[in-house]
């Protein structure tokens, strides 16, 4: 069989980008794995942002304004979303949590009818679940 | 890379690329381009997973029914197929974790021997893997199954590596460029091609996303910070180009090989 045309450039390029990696990441790995000890009591670390919007979220459902509080939510899916891959690593366990619980509030206040008081209650929830979850360190 | 393809034989009868610099950065880029184009759809969009999964499905039909029909490599055809299958393989895995709850142990070890499977077949059919050859329907069928399969199999495991193992992106980076460096190393100590061509295919879907959230992540998640648009557009840029590139190239040989 003929060889692939896989060739010097390649396994240059590979290297450079191992050691670029290496010189970008080693330090802040240096971090994680003196951090180690840290992470096994579960730390996702500083989730308030995340508890910020859901408490935000609760206090519109108060008012009564389950429209606004279902497009609030939205910055909170979002947020949460694109955080996933810098905050699972951490914790994941604790992780897929606070992500149900999330998930919970979504299908409250995405419910075809949805109810004020269920809404609330899945907040509630949601932020009991992430002061748990912050709590443990 | 030019010189590379054309010093080959204008093979241009084998229906994928040939596997040169050019064709690793777009393997690897694609992967992050498709997964967080079906996340903007899914989650920013507002489409849903459940949509957005069936309309990727359909797109990828489409694109592999042109890729199968093309006589020829055309590769903006190919690649297109080649960032569907991306997300669609991704999609598969998250259906199964997230949707179904199916361990990722499990997935991991189904999709490796979902994969194994696909090269037995492949090799008791064909008598050979070689994608240097990819000429048949049939042939072409194996390749793309294999590769829909390194796709879930590289998420699965990818996933896998980040639940188990707490592995994030920075050291992600590390461990999956090593493996592919050792990958390449063993090419050149002569180790079967076709073996080191599927390991680095599938070694490359967990490096490219863990490349794309060392880009995209925020500062305080140990990212460089631009976010996933600016890394998509980034990553997309490259891809446009040298995807133009090989048309080109693909485009004079198809000409000379007709004029001679």
């Amino acid at each position: 069989m003929k060889s692939l045309k896989l060739t010097r450039p390649l396994t240059a390029a590979m290297f450079a980008l191992v050691a670029l990696g290496a010189g970008y990441v080693a330090p802040a790995s240096v971090g994680m794995i003196s951090s180690a000890q840290a992470a096994t009591q579960s730390n996702l670390g500083d989730l308030t942002p995340f508890r910020a919007i859901a408490v935000d979220v609760a206090s519109i459902v108060d008012k009564g304004d389950l429209v606004g509080a279902k497009k609030r939510i939205k910055d909170l899916e979002l947020s949460w979303d694109a955080a996933e891959a810098g905050l699972k690593p951490r914790a994941a366990a604790d992780w897929h949590v606070v992500d149900k619980a999330i998930d919970r509030a979504l299908d409250a206040l995405r419910a075809s009818t949805p109810n004020a008081a269920t809404s609330k209650q899945s907040l509630t929830d949601l932020i009991k679940t992430i002061d748990q979850v912050s709590g443990k360190n | 890379m030019n010189t590379l393809s054309t010093q080959s034989i204008p093979n241009w009868l084998n229906k994928v690329p040939q596997v040169t610099l050019g064709f690793w950065i777009i393997k690897i880029m694609s992967t992050t381009v498709g997964e967080t184009g079906a996340d903007y759809l899914a989650v920013n969009a507002g489409l849903g997973k459940a949509a957005t999964g069936s309309a990727m499905a359909a797109l990828l039909a489409i694109a592999l029914f042109a890729q199968l029909r093309s006589r020829r490599y055309v590769p903006w055809i190919y690649w297109l197929t080649v960032v569907l299958v991306s997300v669609v393989g991704t999609q598969i895995t998250d259906v199964l974790t997230d949707g179904l709850g199916v361990s990722l142990y499990l997935s991991t070890t189904v999709f490796a021997a979902g994969l194994a499977g696909i090269f037995a077949l492949w090799y008791q059919s064909e008598r050979t893997l070689s994608i240097q050859t990819i000429f048949t329907r049939r042939r072409e069928l194996f390749y793309w199954a294999a590769v829909l399969c390194t796709f879930a199999l590289g998420t699965a495991a990818g996933d896998l590596a980040t639940e188990a193992l707490g592995l994030g992106f920075q050291l992600g980076v590390i461990v999956f460029g090593v493996l592919i460096a050792l990958t390449v190393l063993a090419f050149y100590w002569r180790a079967n091609t076709v073996l080191t061509f599927w390991i680095a295919y599938i070694l490359t879907r967990p490096l490219g996303a863990a490349l794309g959230d060392l880009l995209s992540q925020a500062k305080t998640y140990g990212g460089l910070g631009l976010g996933a648009m600016l890394t998509s557009v980034i990553f997309l840029v490259v891809i446009i180009g040298l995807v133009a590139i090989a048309q080109r190239n693909a485009n004079q040989a198809a000409m000379t090989a007709t004029a001679r």
